[in-house]
């Protein structure tokens, strides 16, 4: 029986994000998402439950408005969820986020797997994986976008996704893994699903039993809209601009 | 009053905006073209438990409230109306009836597979010589020991074509008129009943709609579906619940031509700026979104008045009626706004200008709808 923790982030769907011509952004609009590789290592968690039998808790850290995520994550396979919730939670930084969420793991009963999305989509700090292996002491596989149970070892097989090689680590259990969205497509939640989701127990932890929040270990200076900046170059067909071309993309570090 | 939807209702639209995005969208300008049906979507759409959303579980469907429903035809018309329509045919026009009028074993055995998608349903009481006079239909059923005779044509009967149990009216009692008409349960393949060929119709193309014949057509006394002479009360009840979803195809229809027109208005460029900028196009922007918000307040509120058991008739009637103008108002304008390219093949517009104007002709007529309303208010 495979105890599975999915953690995930309610986060800002970038798609609502306006920017200004000065770069400075405006999210007076925005709407909040399970952040999108979440919703994969969900998905993974849930296939992984199913044919393997087991139990998967979404577990989230947020604002009292991150409520919202509950029934979603809920309606997505996940059997329960917990809810890390502070008013003071609203801008985290990866350090305070992973310090939280293993503490809210080792109030839970036991577990085998921590499943978490390589990312975020909004920040993609890649940090609160690795942070929350080593607060929980376990060992911590990253870029992992195939994941196989071997029940009859008790270990976990992963294949890791690097640059220019797939590395294939075997680890025991308890174990965290971060997943790449190749790990799987996520299903869209079936009615039955969506319906069920408010009968799905909710644990809701405040700061009380997870604290105190640690002080922040990055400060971030600012925020901008990423700026293209177009170099304006252009060039004909012929037999000199082909190789005026070919001068401008080793200028540029293209091409070697 | 509180205007919300539940959390349960918003997830509903966003799975179903999801789906439409997957699978809907890619494949609904060749759904029109050939036209085909999208069979793929409508299995994929049993899958999701989306084809009996308004019906208990004890019968297949998923317990929801019509609310939910209308929620996703809204979406799924946005889409690609002829899906909606397909939805909603089976939903309202096939599996109502049975659900309002069947006995406990007709329920069993045909609206729990309905419900679950296991087939699809059709309607069929309009006629070549009844339309909106419903009760001006020939088509006869006559009693001969354990089984009634059908005989008779039904025209313009949406999913026929591929429906495994066919609603079928016919008159048991014609000295009686309207109180004479009875409804029936024929399944597909029954010896007798076919199938015409589908009609090339303007739009919603990739619905399936045909004649369908019964002639000497034999079906069992236990399929009669409620009692003998109650078919008028049947159609007209199942007909107030099949308008909301009309509603609800209609908005989204609407809604897709306000998204398209927003989107266009703000790429083309003429005399150096976004046509957006120019305030002929901001009016009509702002007409046609005004329509749909009050279409939408329209619809749902009829959704609500079924879920609340209020008298239906006249909400139903009022929202229909307003829908498919404002949808055929806005794919007008939307066309409009697109200019040249909105007269083109494959610019969405195009199909949702042909798809709109059926919502203001089926399941009863916007001089119907008028007739109903005049009706409730001059009792």
């Amino acid at each position: 029986m495979l105890r599975i923790i999915t953690c995930y982030k309610w986060a800002i769907d970038e798609a609502d994000i306006r920017s200004g011509a000065d770069g400075s952004l405006n999210l007076s609009h925005v709407t909040y998402k399970i952040s999108d590789y979440d919703r994969n290592a969900l998905e993974e968690a849930v296939v992984l439950a199913e044919t393997m039998e087991g139990t998967v808790t979404a577990m989230t850290v947020g604002p009292p408005t991150a409520k919202g995520s509950l029934k979603d994550v809920l309606s997505r396979g996940a059997d329960q969820a917990a809810f890390v919730s502070d008013p003071s939670f609203a801008d985290l930084e990866p350090s305070q986020t992973s310090a939280l969420l293993a503490k809210a793991i080792e109030r839970q009963a036991e577990y085998d797997l921590i499943l978490c999305g390589e990312g975020s989509s909004d920040l993609y700090a890649q940090h609160v994986g690795p942070a929350l292996a080593e607060h929980l002491d376990i060992p911590c596989l990253t870029y992992v976008h195939k994941l196989t149970y071997d029940e009859a070892r008790g270990v976990i097989v992963a294949e890791r996704k690097l640059d220019r090689e797939v590395e294939v680590v075997v680890s025991p259990l308890p174990a965290l893994v971060t997943v790449l969205p190749d790990i799987g497509t996520p299903r869209i939640p079936t009615l039955k699903q969506v319906l069920g989701a408010a009968k799905k127990p909710v644990e809701e932890l405040s700061l009380d039993a997870v604290g105190p929040l640690p002080p922040p270990l990055l400060e971030t200076k600012s925020v901008q809209a990423a700026t293209m900046e177009r170099k304006h170059q252009r060039f004909g067909a012929g037999q000199d601009d082909i190789r005026s071309v070919v001068v401008a993309l080793l200028r540029e570090g293209v091409i070697s | 009053m509180d205007f919300a939807l539940t959390e349960e209702q918003q997830l509903v639209r966003a799975s179903v905006r999801e789906f439409c995005e997957k699978y809907v969208d890619p494949i609904a300008e060749e759904v029109d073209r050939v036209p085909r049906f999208p069979e793929e979507n409508m299995r994929r759409i049993a899958d999701q438990d989306w084809c009996g959303i308004p019906y208990p579980a004890e019968y297949g469907g998923a317990g929801a409230d019509y609310l939910t429903y209308t929620i996703a035809l809204e979406e799924l018309s946005r889409s690609c109306a002829a899906t909606g329509f397909t939805l909603e045919c089976h939903t309202s026009l096939a599996s109502f009836p049975l659900f309002k009028f069947g006995t406990e074993e007709q329920k069993q055995k045909w609206l729990v597979p309905l419900c679950k998608g296991e087939m699809l349903g059709c309607f069929a009481v309009t006629e070549p010589g009844a339309g909106t006079d419903v009760a001006a239909g020939s088509s006869t059923a006559v009693l001969d020991g354990d089984t009634y005779v059908l005989n008779g044509s039904k025209m313009f009967i949406s999913n026929s074509p591929v429906a495994g149990v066919f609603i079928i009216f016919a008159s048991t009692d014609k000295s009686a008129g309207p109180k004479g008409l009875s409804a029936f349960l024929v399944p597909a393949g029954t010896p007798g009943l076919t199938v015409g060929k589908h009609l090339d119709k303007m739009g919603i193309r990739g619905a399936l709609t045909a004649e369908v014949v019964m002639n000497d057509c034999r079906v069992p006394k236990e399929n009669l579906l409620g009692a003998e002479g109650s078919g008028f009360k049947i159609a007209m009840a199942t007909f107030d619940v099949g308008r909301v979803g009309i509603a609800a195809q209609a908005l989204g229809i609407a809604q897709a031509a306000v998204d398209e027109a927003v989107a266009y208005s703000k790429e083309r460029v003429q005399f150096g700026k976004p046509i957006s900028a120019l305030q002929a196009i901001q009016w009509m922007l702002a007409e046609m979104a005004t329509d749909v918000a009050a279409a939408r307040h329209l619809t749902y509120h009829a959704a609500w008045c079924y879920d609340q058991g209020l008298p239906l008739s006249a909400p139903a009637a009022m929202a229909k009626l307003f829908a498919s103008a404002a949808a055929v108002r806005a794919a007008d304008h939307a066309v409009q706004i697109h200019g040249g390219y909105g007269y083109i093949k494959r610019h969405k517009v195009e199909r949702l200008y042909r798809d709109a104007k059926i919502t203001e002709i089926y399941e009863g007529t916007s001089e119907v709808m008028k007739m109903v309303i005049a009706g409730s208010l001059l009792r």
